[in-house]
């Protein structure tokens, strides 16, 4: 598979999340797990340009894909205008369910530019954030979206 | 060099330097931990709630390839020290202290209960071993209530008690109970009840142990609170001396009072790496955070009320029976801090207070973010009981009741000085941001259309820290250490005790120290989680705001004092001639004169200006919490509830709070939201359910419901900073407050809101089919509209 557009090879057992795959055998240790069964979020990855669980995908249901992992989202460990604009919103704080609301929204984003509250609360309804209250999260996301709207990074 | 302009940074919402890491993967959690030859963990649980241990055979499970070891729990206490629980032992808990082994050996007690840890080259091998575990168990009557706990026929859970008493009955009384209810115009019995349910972080709990046989060292990376209280732990269970183990912590995924100190399983994965000889992983799964990590707040209170006529709340008398769960934990320490906090900022008379903790067959009791707040809860929704029985405005009867501010500041009846507490102005700002009469019209005209919309407020205060005894040597929450150091690169480093999950610590006090010893808040570094270089401390009790920002605010004035003693020498000045702006110390008046804090302390790391020059640019600074003082405040929720499904949208939160001066408003507003989030969750959604035989029913997250995005609302948020106590130090905790008034708010808001149908609420929890279940039963099937109206 493809992960991060660099071309990853592997035998993982048939069994082997692709969650696991990522953190185990890639060492891309910022997906993380919150619940394993696919209503947290935690673990949203974009597979072929869409977010998926990668709680509930295999490793080999991904052969041949093209992955994107948080640590692919911009290059040399900077940031994209969603994670900046995070920041600058106090988007997070334990930061754990993090990796799993940016992919979701850098999805989400991709599709819906003109998203507004509303719809950014549904879209990221099936990621759960225990920490903030949710509030500076949209408020992040429709920074971003703003910033994308006006070519601002 | 014309101008030295210093930035002010406490006060302003600071971008959080935990960002740049957390948003772009790079953080460091337990589960990131990848050493060399590491082997994992996964752990035999218990089916069963109460059963006898007949045997447990694991030699197909130690037959299994990459299969390195199986423990039972009579392999782990020969390889550790029996005792009591360290963190009771720690807390100074004097009561009845149930022997229990790290491992189920004769018995287990709840559902998840560990019975053998199996060891191997991966998770996937760990959990196919404990597939091939076969334990044989006896059935025992599961005790799954208090009430039948505290029946003497009950089985004792715990050998060595002979009951299931884990506190026993105590009453204290303050002021003349008999007397005020005898003088009332009216008392009110109520029965309240408040549901069991938990902190949940994202990240569950988890370690990596690794033994250096050579060195006789252990070291655990954790995810704890406290690197320190874990090391006493592992110290003690593992019989290492305490300087030969080291506890090490990185990122933390939440915790929200989960956390504290080392659990069963982490001592369990530590014993099994000195067995082995080479690093164990454990970190929980969901399954295992939901059924055994710990859960909170099974209490329930009767309670007495002298009223007057009026609408003053005279006295209070309450029986709490408290449900502190199977394992020994903060539950029996909870009703001291109930009982003392209950009057809240209330003018009562008097106050009798008893209360019994029980032992039951569940999830042990942990502390939970405001783990007392079911005082306020109680004490809100009497308010609100009474206020309905005497037909007030829930704004009326609390500013009628609320102690105001007078100097010398009264006391509550439990005893501490209410100095400093906004209350009043805080119901009264409430009242003038939703327009009161302007909601009861409007709340009028949705009736008419069959909508029903509902107005409710509370009130708490939080001892954040709480405030100085007047007679004490020290503060209220003892000492706060931190060791500070100019750094030979002009680093200006804190080591703290502090172990932030979220709170933004590297944040905000970087913003003190950078304001207050004069460098640019990128040249101050927070130290944490290695027990090698920080002092005891521990991230809890919405403390750190106030201690922590307080000890820093000290130590970096004497890190400077001693910068500048030695600058003095170097620049040929009087030290009390020279300022330390935006990292440069300079004459007064003499901007020319600056040189970089980098260059001072090169020159007194050379050594060329010899002994006694103080050429270590180092203190260790304690503080005691200074004048202390209350956080506190109002909250007010209007809801909607839909009475075809019984769902109640929370269409409007405001919030209005004190919690002193702020360090950094983004990160005290994130604070408050996400405890409001908690607190919605807990009354709309959240709980830790069990089955009559002890079963644990809400195991995964598609039965522990979470609130999502579309659960809460936006949190309007204003700030009181009504009172400076301290000369220095005016910061207060603002951790627990969210999570301690939100659920009352939104109780007191659907009642508001049933009240056409007369609906009286008793209970914390109301899922959409309790909402149904209480308009029916009250209504009697029939709408009696426009009755029973707030105002």
């Amino acid at each position: 598979m493809r992960v991060n557009g660099a071309t990853r090879t592997g035998s993982p057992e048939a069994r082997k999340t692709l969650a696991d795959f990522l953190r185990d055998d890639l060492d891309l240790t910022g997906t993380h797990l919150g619940c394993e069964h696919g209503v947290c979020g935690a673990c949203t990855v974009i597979v072929d340009g869409r977010a998926v669980r990668s709680c509930l995908m295999l490793a080999v249901q991904a052969a041949g894909s093209e992955v994107t992992t948080i640590e692919g989202l911009a290059p040399d460990g900077g940031m994209g205008t969603l994670q900046q604009a995070m920041w600058d919103s106090h988007s997070f704080q334990c930061g754990f369910c993090t990796p799993g609301f940016v992919m979701q929204a850098t999805a989400f984003l991709g599709d819906h530019p003109d998203a507004d509250e509303q719809q950014i609360r549904e879209a990221l309804s099936g990621n759960i954030c225990r920490c903030t209250g949710y509030q500076s999260i949209i408020d992040g996301v429709l920074l971003a979206a703003e910033r994308n709207r006006s070519g601002q990074h | 060099m014309t101008a030295i302009a210093a930035e002010r940074y406490t006060g302003a919402s600071i971008k959080r330097s935990e960002d740049p890491r957390i948003l772009t993967g790079a953080g460091r959690y337990v589960d990131d931990i990848k050493l060399p030859g590491m082997l994992h963990a996964a752990f035999v649980r218990s089916p069963l709630a109460h059963a006898r241990v007949i045997s447990v055979d694991a030699e197909a499970a130690r037959a299994l390839p990459g299969v390195v070891a199986v423990l039972t729990g009579a392999d782990l206490e020969t390889m550790t020290v029996p005792g009591p629980d360290t963190l009771m032992a720690l807390m100074g808990w004097a009561g009845p202290t149930p022997e229990f082994t790290l491992l189920a050996t004769d018995k287990v007690r709840l559902v998840g209960d560990p019975v053998a840890v199996v060891i191997a080259e991966s998770r996937y091998v760990a959990e196919d071993g404990c597939e091939l575990v076969e334990v044989e168990y006896d059935d025992l009557p599961p005790v799954v209530t208090a009430a039948f706990a505290l029946d003497p026929t009950s089985p004792p859970l715990f050998a060595n008690l002979g009951d299931n008493i884990a506190r026993p009955h105590s009453r204290t009384e303050f002021g003349d109970v008999a007397g005020t209810f005898a003088d009332a115009d009216r008392v009110y019995d109520f029965h309240i009840d408040v549901h069991r349910h938990q902190n949940v972080p994202m990240e569950g709990r988890g370690c990596v142990a690794s033994y250096d046989a050579d060195l006789g060292v252990m070291t655990v990376i954790a995810a704890t609170q406290s690197v320190h209280v874990s090391r006493l732990a592992v110290a003690t269970r593992l019989g290492i001396a305490p300087d030969k183990v080291r506890v090490l912590a990185g990122d933390i995924g939440g915790s929200f009072g989960l956390k504290i100190g080392a659990s069963r399983e982490e001592l369990a994965a530590a014993a099994a790496s000195r067995l082995v000889g080479r690093p164990v992983k454990w970190v929980e799964d969901r399954g295992e955070n939901l059924t055994v990590s710990g859960q909170a707040r099974e209490e329930s209170f009767d309670v007495r009320a002298a009223v007057s006529h009026d609408g003053d709340l005279l006295g209070l008398d309450v029986k709490m029976i408290i449900d502190t769960g199977s394992y020994p934990g903060l539950g029996v320490t909870v009703p001291d801090i109930m009982q003392g906090m209950l009057p809240g900022p209330y003018k009562l008379a008097a106050m009798g207070f008893e209360s019994t903790a029980a032992i039951t067959n569940k999830a042990p009791y942990v502390a939970y973010r405001g783990p007392w707040a079911s005082e306020t809860f109680v004490r809100e929704r009497v308010l609100d009981l009474i206020a309905k029985e005497l037909g007030l405005d829930p704004v009326e009867i609390r500013l009628r009741n609320v102690a105001p501010r007078t100097d010398p500041p009264a006391l509550m009846i439990t005893g501490r000085p209410l100095v400093g507490v906004t209350s009043k102005e805080s119901l009264e700002r409430v009242a003038e941001l939703v327009d009161l009469p302007a909601f009861r019209r409007r709340q009028a005209q949705a009736r008419a259309q069959g909508r029903y919309l509902g107005i409710g407020v509370a009130t708490f205060i939080e001892a954040a820290p709480g405030p100085r005894s007047p007679d004490g040597p020290s503060g209220p929450m003892g000492m706060e250490s931190m060791r500070l150091r100019l750094e030979e690169d002009g680093i200006v480093a804190l080591f703290t005790g502090q172990m932030p999950h979220g709170q933004s610590h590297q944040t905000t006090l970087a913003q003190i120290a950078a304001d207050e010893f004069g460098v640019p808040f990128e040249q101050v570094r927070v130290v944490v989680g290695d027990t090698d270089v920080v002092p005891f401390g521990l991230t809890g009790g919405s403390r750190s705001a106030t201690m922590t920002g307080g000890v820093t605010l000290h130590g970096a004035r004497q890190l400077k004092a001693k910068v500048l003693d030695f600058a003095a020498l170097l620049m040929e000045a009087s030290a009390q001639d020279l300022l330390i702006t935006d990292g440069n110390v300079w004459v007064r008046g003499d901007p020319a004169s600056a040189i970089a804090v980098s260059e001072v302390a090169a020159r007194a790391a050379s050594g060329q200006f010899g002994a006694g020059s103080g050429v270590d640019l180092e203190v260790q600074a304690t503080y005691d919490g200074g004048e202390g003082g209350w956080s506190g405040g109002t909250h007010c929720a209007i809801v909607e509830v839909d009475a075809e499904t019984g769902i109640v949208k929370v269409e409007r939160y405001l919030a209005v709070e004190d919690c002193g001066a702020l360090i950094n408003p983004a990160v005290v507003e994130g604070q408050i939201r996400g405890g409001v989030a908690q607190g919605i969750g807990a009354v709309l959604l959240e709980r830790s359910a069990y089955g009559e035989d002890g079963n644990f029913q809400s195991a995964t997250f598609m039965d522990y419901l979470m609130p999502t995005t579309c659960d809460v609302p936006r949190i309007e948020i204003e700030h009181l900073e009504t009172v400076p106590l301290d000369a220095d130090v005016n910061f207060r905790g603002v951790g627990e407050g969210g999570m301690i008034v939100a659920p009352p708010t939104v109780v007191s808001a659907i009642e508001d809101a049933l009240s056409p149908f007369g609906v009286r609420i008793y209970e914390q929890h109301l899922p959409p089919a309790r909402i149904l279940e209480l308009i029916a039963t009250f209504s009697g099937g029939g709408v009696r509209a426009g009755d029973g109206e707030g105002v």
